[in-house]
């Protein structure tokens, strides 16, 4: 077989015991890979009833297809399993270097079932496969934790990690690989921590035999130089990575201020790319065979925020600057490499906080509950939280719980801006209608990766959208929460795998996406089969989520009931109900938006 | 009429050295249009770029008023 290793790789934690695993090559075909595969199997093997946090728990690593491949950006693997924070699926996608190390074992998916009763850690170079003792490094941090592991096995092996956020079974605690890469929502990482399973580290030197191996280098090269301006000398990627979009979502009024009150921030000039690079980037840092390479290893030299790491990124600035009312950019910096190095969701972490000071300031929290006053803008209490969520010291407890769960403890629901208990990412929807129906109907509750249709909200890709409008967006938000099934199953980035998956007329048709995919595999997907396949995944992802108990798609509080009192979308909430039913309807959902029997006869799942 | 235009991150290497913080005031006759005022800089005018109108969706052909802000940015995946 081509592309796929076809083999898995199990690891029972109870046991100890470690078994292979080949994979039937019509499952392999009708779902992908990466995150397709994985919903395959844990539909198939767990309770979606089961405790998060339980042995019952199965969490799963996968690469797709393009992983360890010429294809551009073929570095990612996603993390999937039940989620402590959402009680719904988790799916977190990851880049860098390990998940191509991790294909290179031999295997394309890890699963992990169970519950070691000590620390432990799992080293793989291809046949050789050791559950060890992770007693030395439990307690230390990312960075610590990465550099011993690799210090005892080999400096040709790559680490996945938990932090003590991960340890402590705080809900956003993120799995970590490379140091400064994160598989980061929804608390993958605290499931992992439940497992008593510190890390992972891999090596080998299996790539995956590619079908047409000329042909697809021929393509990757083309694919690199040609498909859009974002990959170019000079364009805001490379120059910035994320951090320019402050300045685009701040202008649009959708830039989360002070745990979505406001739309826009005055602070704004001093955290923005500009910013950054000017007082703080030494380099970029680009992931395994990224033509992008948005990355960029950043350094406070001194004072008290001093540190080195990577980032921040958009949705760090997003959620511990702005959503806290946060402009001092070294504490900033510095807050993000201290999620970094616990191992912590930037963007849980920055909104629970901004949901903390939110209740602080309308005295829905003393200061005696806190231990010290926390007002919006206050960058050394925000930083203080970070270290108190990762350890769940006093109010840090209640903090690790994420804000649906804070909120509620004190008696103000209404305060948490959440989907599934999962909290926003960086885009107000009352200013962004296509991102109110992505976060309402997202089956992993609130999140931009679902199916970013702010690429045509905010970025004009492929081409812009009037994000005030209702009309069209249910088309739109299918068509994107499909596409980013597909590019997350394939082991590609959607930084540059958006640009092969979408054509100018809107109307998605991944042609450059399933040649890749066929010149790696021989799988022979038409362009339509492979969006049926992402159709599918996405479809079964949603019946897990039915089977968890979780079922209403509708938006917090805030963004139904409170107009955005700033900024050019000033008076506006999310108009869901003017586009769920027809989200529904082409979807081939139910009014209570469960799939029919229909659709799932026509995609071949279980009815 | 005074109007300002505002160019996002690398955008910014067109704009004139008295910009602060990619903002720059003009001043432009009466009947100016998006399009009048963004196609003054080196930046390209075609569906590479998003043109905004004080934050929001205009047709290119819309009439400034005084006060008004035109902000462009390079249409990019990210976020």
């Amino acid at each position: 077989m081509y592309g796929w290793h076809l083999r898995i790789l199990r690891v029972n934690l109870t046991t100890k015991k470690v078994t292979q695993e080949d994979v039937d090559p019509k499952i392999a075909r009708d779902y992908l890979g990466g995150r397709g595969w994985a919903i395959h199997y844990l539909y198939k093997e767990m309770n979606p009833m089961a405790d998060a946090l339980s042995p019952e728990n199965i969490l799963i690593f996968a690469t797709g297809p393009l992983t360890a491949t010429p294809a551009p950006t073929g570095n990612r693997y996603m993390v999937v399993t039940k989620s402590p924070l959402t009680g719904a699926l988790a799916h977190s996608n990851s880049g860098g270097e390990f998940p191509t190390w991790m294909k290179r074992t031999g295997f394309d998916m890890f699963i992990f079932e169970g519950k070691s009763s000590e620390p432990v850690y799992l080293f793989v170079n291809e046949d050789q496969v050791e559950v060890r003792s992770a007693a030395h490094v439990w307690g230390k941090d990312v960075h610590e934790t990465t550099d011993i592991l690799k210090g005892e096995t080999s400096t040709e092996a790559r680490v996945a990690c938990i932090g003590q956020a991960g340890e402590n079974l705080a809900l956003m605690a993120a799995i970590m690989n490379d140091k400064h890469r994160a598989a980061a929502r929804s608390g993958v990482g605290a499931v992992m921590g439940s497992k008593n399973l510190k890390a992972v580290v891999a090596m080998g030197n299996k790539n995956p035999a590619l079908y047409k191996p000329d042909e697809m280098r021929a393509l990757s090269v083309d694919t690199s130089k040609n498909v859009g301006a974002d990959v170019k000398k000079g364009s805001n990627m490379r120059i910035y990575g994320t951090s320019y979009v402050p300045q685009v979502t701040n202008t649009l009024g959708i830039l989360p201020t002070r745990n979505f009150l406001q739309g826009t921030f005055e602070g704004v000039n001093n955290i923005d790319g500009d910013a950054l690079k000017n007082q703080y980037l030494i380099r970029h840092t680009p992931c395994y065979r990224c033509p992008l390479s948005c990355g960029r290893l950043t350094e406070v030299p001194d004072g008290k925020y001093k540190g080195k790491g990577e980032g921040p990124e958009y949705e760090t600035i997003s959620s511990l600057g702005t959503g806290c009312g946060v402009s001092n950019l070294a504490a900033l910096v510095k807050a993000n490499y201290l999620c970094n190095e616990f191992g912590m969701d930037t963007i849980t972490t920055g909104m629970t906080i901004a949901a903390a000071m939110e209740m602080y300031e309308k005295g829905y929290i003393s200061e005696e509950i806190i231990g010290m006053p926390l007002k919006f803008g206050d960058h050394d209490a925000m930083i203080e939280m970070i270290k108190k969520m990762a350890y769940r010291e006093g109010f840090g407890n209640d903090l690790a719980q994420g804000s649906y769960r804070l909120a509620e403890k004190y008696g103000h629901p209404e305060i948490a801006v959440t989907t599934r208990k999962q909290e926003f990412p960086g885009y107000d929807p009352r200013g962004s209608q296509g991102m109110g129906l992505l976060y309402a109907t997202s089956n992993k509750g609130a999140s931009h990766m679902e199916g970013d249709v702010a690429y045509e909200e905010v970025f004009g890709v492929p081409v812009k959208e009037n994000p005030l409008m209702t009309e069209g967006k249910p088309e739109l938000v299918k068509h994107f929460e499909d596409s980013f099934a597909l590019m997350d199953s394939s082991g590609l980035c959607v930084f540059v795998a958006i640009r092969y998956a979408f054509s100018k007329d809107r109307m998605i048709l991944p042609q450059r996406l399933a040649e890749m995919m066929n010149l790696s595999t021989g799988a022979g997907y038409t362009p339509e089969e492979a969006l049926k396949a992402a159709e599918r995944v996405y479809n079964l992802e949603r019946m897990f989520l039915l089977k968890a108990g979780s079922v209403e798609d509708t938006l917090p509080h805030r963004m139904l009931h409170e107009p955005l009192p700033d900024g050019p979308a000033k008076g506006k909430v999310v108009e869901l109900d003017k586009m769920l039913p027809e989200f529904y309807k082409l979807r081939g959902w139910d009014e209570k938006g469960v799939p029919t029997k229909e659709k799932l006869i026509e995609l071949g799942l279980p009815n | 009429m005074m109007i300002y235009v505002k160019l996002i991150a690398n955008y910014r290497e067109a704009l004139p050295p008295q910009a602060i913080n990619g903002v720059v005031e003009m001043d432009v006759p009466d009947g100016t249009t998006v399009y009048d005022a963004i196609s003054k800089f080196d930046i390209p005018l075609d569906d590479t770029s998003v043109i905004v109108l004080n934050g929001l969706t205009v047709d290119m052909n819309t009439r400034l008023v005084e006060g008004d802000m035109v902000t462009a940015f390079s249409a990019i995946a990210g976020g």
